[in-house]
């Protein structure tokens, strides 16, 4: 049934991604069959309860049917009458409803940036955010999730809204094909994200957070659609340790702007406490807002990033 | 006191050079930051860089200045530079007065190398660089509380800059300094060094109530010099410390030309006498040859051998008998060149013009006319009508005539130019001392050059008359009754008186002799000594010689208006000195004898040569090279120093090799920067 799966097992390449085997990496499957495996385990984490559409393994706010009691409620006219306990209107005469709780599915969206700031690295930033999606992707699909993988921007508006393991290889087929480059930024795509109707449910929204015009507004809309929401921060070993000296012109790769500069040490001691400031900016911001980030360098396997990083911060468990 | 403490000298003169040079440090930083060749890279987001940057902006410029290697390394290099530039040094112990007084000798004798004989090829300095150097060191060592003033002399002293502190002008003033050809005199240097060092007191030191004018400033006194001058006798040191620095080896060679000089042969015009003087003033044996040159044409030559401190006198006696200009050469290669030649010119040999009065003498005119007379002068004979005519008068004036002869007669007003009287008195300045009578010559002054040669004891007076000129004159005959001949100046001009006439009337208007002198042969030679010396024609024979930088002073004809200065120089070449004017009665100075040489002064509207002379050295105290162990200076004997002068020690050249340290490291830096 799985595809993908089965696609990356006759994938000749060992299954062991290092950081220092960035370029095969950069080459090969999006995820190795060893990860898969370890992935099939794991399941996504919802610090809320959801409606769902369809019958899941997920509680929901709906009551419905399950093995899970949920209360008690009067009949009144109309209801299921197989719903009302027999046992009580013995012996207290009464008509009750005996509720359980319902079942559903979860909606999950891994909402990718895929401005041209992220299409940079060794690794690629993208590459790693096409993995961490997928992984979450097929977290999702292997407990019958909603998932929906997709791009901000115009390449998000074909993304397929996926469910089972089995279409997998949907999933990777479309982020395979996603190139990246297109400059959209966190406001206007996540506006978008919420505009077509993304719906409630867990959003994993996966950047750089590198946007001039601020990450503020992108992160409110989505608090708003009372998402659940996960920021998966990427940063490539070039931004948290750039390795420059000297004059440079600094060229920005998404509006071209220019920055001359002459890095030293004292401009790089600057540069990382800038960092560190935004870097803490940030997780203040998400804090507040019980929003989970997380950093995730670009040179940290990703097997660890899901397994360890995300499991600790509570994205997967 | 002074320590040894840092001193700087700018070698960089003026503004311009410096401001261009602080230029250099911020056109580095400039071009640092405008840099051209700026790395362009990619970055994902300028996002952190531009608050980065944004950050800096607060206080840019020093934060971009901090770390940054390169451009610290290059401003430094060129600090160093700079610095270098500035010459920093620093003298070793002495101790100093605080102003010092540079003496330097310019006197021809600094012309000879500083070195011996053997080693003079090494530098082939002569003294007058090396003592020039050797202040330009001193100055340099100087601090800036330091002052001194600079003080050339040769037969004359010209400060050449006051007591100043600028080491600046010290220096451009020394270089302005020339050596010159003139012989030495150190009294007018030292009266010019003295002049703040022992202020002069209103009156007499013993004097209670006299206050001395201004406070004495005791002073270096820095002599630098040969020590070929004269001891000093009229100077006392006073507040002045001396300090004989000596240039100049003592053992020398030089051949020097002492005396050079020619003359015309009396008896023998055509023949021309040269005689020279030469001394070995060097401390070895010399033999040469001196040669003897007539407008470049090699005449004469002899051999000199001289042992040192020996003289010797060279005759020469050529056949010529035009006014000539005369060169004599030692052929040896000494250590002073100035010396091995001599100049001697003879003035030309024209024509004197002599205006005679008389009523009629013949004795006179045959006396005269000889033809040896003829030779030097041009008699016009004219009636004692003539002085009534205007043409006198305008002849008078224009101071044509060397001579004007008056025989019994007299001018109204005595011309502007010699005269002799004869049987009456030229003017009345003059008085007869007794009436007229027969006398007899008594005393006659043969050593006056108008009576050289003359025997005048048998001559035979019969009526004559003592003169009494006006004071001043001086008698030259002397007779029983009082003096006959006498000689008088008047306004530099002289007047000869002679008391009785060669002739006279009688009666019925008939000639007679009144002595018979004109038949005695001192006759024509009294009158020919007459011509030669009162009209001046003796000294067309030889022309005289002056020292290098004397003012000359000729005095030429009232004619003429202005003369042109000639010199001759090598291979006969003639170089014009310009044209003078001549002055108020027929002086001309010329003052642009620095180089030996014969002059010429040249009529401007003739082109005739009108007057010759000569410069030449003529010092055997100045030819005389040994540098002197001692010199006397006020009584005080003042000892060479052989202590060495202090000499600066200078940093610019570990400075410069700091540089070079610097642009190494910079270059690793930047090498490994691009790695």
């Amino acid at each position: 049934m799985s595809n993908a799966p089965a696609s990356s097992t006759t994938d000749p390449t060992p299954a062991v991604s290092t950081p220092t085997d960035a370029k095969r990496q950069a080459s090969g499957p999006l995820l190795t069959p060893g990860l898969l495996g370890r992935l099939e385990r794991l399941e996504l984490v919802s610090r809320k309860i959801f409606r769902g559409r369809m019958k899941g393994e997920r509680l929901s706010r709906r009551k419905g049917q399950s093995v899970e009691f949920a209360d008690f409620r009067n009949y009144v006219p109309g209801d299921d009458l197989r719903l009302i306990d027999w046992n009580l209107y013995a012996r207290l005469d009464q008509l009750f409803l005996k509720l359980f709780q319902e079942e559903e599915d979860l909606h999950f969206h891994a909402l990718i940036d895929t401005s041209a700031s992220m299409n940079f690295g060794t690794p690629n930033k993208l590459r790693v955010a096409k993995q961490l999606a997928a992984a979450l992707g097929y977290v999702g699909l292997c407990h019958g999730d909603r998932v929906c993988v997709r791009a901000m921007g115009a390449e998000g508006q074909h993304a397929p809204v996926l469910r089972s393991r089995g279409s997998f290889w949907k999933m990777l087929n479309y982020l395979d094909g996603l190139s990246g480059g297109e400059n959209v930024s966190l406001h206007d795509g996540v506006k978008d994200f919420v505009m077509r109707g993304g719906g409630s449910g867990v959003v994993v929204l996966i950047t750089d957070m590198m946007d001039k015009a601020g990450y503020e507004s992108a992160l409110r809309m989505l608090i708003g659609r009372q998402m659940d929401v996960f920021v998966l921060q990427v940063l490539s070993q070039e931004e948290i340790d750039p390795p420059l000296r000297g004059d440079r012109r600094l060229i920005d790769v998404e509006d071209g702007d220019a920055a001359e500069i002459t890095v030293n040490q004292f401009v790089l001691d600057k540069y990382q406490a800038n960092l560190k400031a935004f870097l803490n900016q940030i997780r203040q911001y998400c804090a507040k807002r019980s929003i989970v980030h997380v950093m995730v360098p670009t040179d940290t396997p990703i097997e660890t990033v899901i397994t360890k990083y995300l499991r600790t911060r509570g994205v997967v468990r | 006191m002074n320590g040894g403490g840092m001193s700087w000298i700018p070698a960089l003169s003026g503004v311009l050079p410096w401001v261009v040079l602080a230029c250099v440090p911020v056109g580095i930083v400039l071009l640092y930051f405008l840099k051209l060749r700026r790395e362009p890279v990619e970055v994902p987001s300028t996002y952190l860089w531009s608050r980065t940057i944004e950050d800096l902006h607060v206080n840019s410029l020093l934060q971009r200045l901090r770390n940054s290697l390169l451009l610290l390394l290059q401003l430094l290099a060129v600090l160093l530079a700079a610095l270098a530039l500035f010459r920093p040094g620093m003298r070793g112990e002495e101790n100093s007065l605080g102003r010092m007084v540079f003496l330097l000798d310019t006197s021809a004798s600094m012309q000879a190398p500083a070195e011996d004989a053997d080693g003079a090829g090494e530098s082939g300095r002569s003294r007058f660089e090396e003592a020039r150097r050797q202040i330009g060191d001193r100055i340099d060592t100087m601090t800036d509380s330091e002052s001194a003033m600079l003080v050339t002399f040769s037969d004359r002293a010209e400060v050449m800059h006051a007591f100043t502190s600028d080491r600046n002008r010290l220096r451009d003033a020394l270089d302005r300094c020339e050596v010159t050809n003139r012989p030495t005199d150190i009294l007018g240097a030292l009266r010019a060094a003295d002049g703040l060092a022992n202020p002069r007191r209103t009156s007499e030191i013993g004097d209670v109530n006299d206050v001395q004018v201004a406070d004495a400033m005791p002073a270096e006194l820095m002599l630098y010099s040969d020590g070929n001058f004269g001891d000093v006798t009229q100077f006392s040191l006073g507040n002045l410390q001396p300090t004989y620095v000596a240039i100049g080896s003592d053992a020398v060679r030089n051949l020097a030309i002492v005396s050079f000089s020619a003359q015309r042969d009396l008896q023998n015009p055509d023949q021309i006498q040269v005689f020279a003087t030469v001394l070995n003033t060097g401390t070895s044996d010399e033999s040469t040859e001196a040669s003897l040159y007539i407008d470049q044409n090699l005449v004469d030559a002899a051999s000199v051998d001289l042992e040192p401190e020996a003289q010797t006198g060279l005759s020469f006696t050529i056949e010529s008998s035009d006014a000539v200009a005369l060169r004599l050469q030692l052929d040896s290669e000494d250590d002073l060149k100035i010396d091995n030649e001599a100049f001697a010119a003879l003035t030309p040999a024209g024509l004197v013009s002599v205006l005679v009065v008389t009523p009629g003498n013949r004795a006179l005119e045959l006396g005269l006319t000889t033809p040896k007379c003829q030779q030097i002068a041009a008699c016009e004979f004219v009636t004692p009508d003539y002085m009534e005519t205007e043409a006198y008068e305008k002849r008078v004036a224009s101071g044509r005539d060397d001579l004007i002869v008056y025989d019994r007669c007299r001018p109204k007003d005595s011309p502007p130019t010699n005269t002799f009287t004869m049987g009456e008195l030229p003017s009345d300045d003059w008085k007869w001392k007794t009436e007229s009578g027969a006398l007899t010559l008594i005393d006659i002054d043969r050593t006056h050059p108008v009576l050289r040669y003359l025997e005048l004891y048998s001559l035979l007076v019969f009526s004559g008359r003592a003169v009494e000129g006006p004071s001043g004159s001086l008698t030259l005959v002397e007779s029983d009754v009082g003096p006959v001949m006498a000689i008088a100046s008047r306004d530099g001009y002289q007047d000869l008186v002679l008391g009785f006439p060669l002739v006279s009337e009688d009666e019925s208007g008939d000639m007679q002799a009144n002595t018979n002198w004109y038949a005695e042969r001192s006759w024509p030679v009294f009158l020919f000594n007459v011509l030669r010396n009162l009209a001046g024609a003796a000294q067309s024979s030889g022309a005289p010689s002056y020292q290098p930088g004397q003012t000359v002073m000729a005095r030429l004809e009232n004619v003429l208006e202005s003369v042109e200065v000639v010199r001759t120089v090598e291979q006969g070449r003639k170089e014009s000195l310009g044209e003078q004017p001549v002055g108020a009665g027929g002086v001309v100075e010329i003052v642009s004898t620095s180089l030996p040489g014969n002059y010429q002064l040249i009529a401007a509207e003739t082109d005739q040569v009108v007057d010759r002379f000569a410069v030449n050295l003529f010092d055997a105290r100045e030819s005389r090279l040994a540098s002197q162990p001692t010199v006397e200076l006020g009584y005080e004997s003042v000892e060479a120093t052989d202590a060495g002068i202090e000499v600066r020690r200078e940093f610019w050249r570990p400075l410069l090799i700091a540089v070079l340290v610097l642009m190494a490291l910079e270059w690793w830096f930047y090498t490994r920067r691009l790695a």
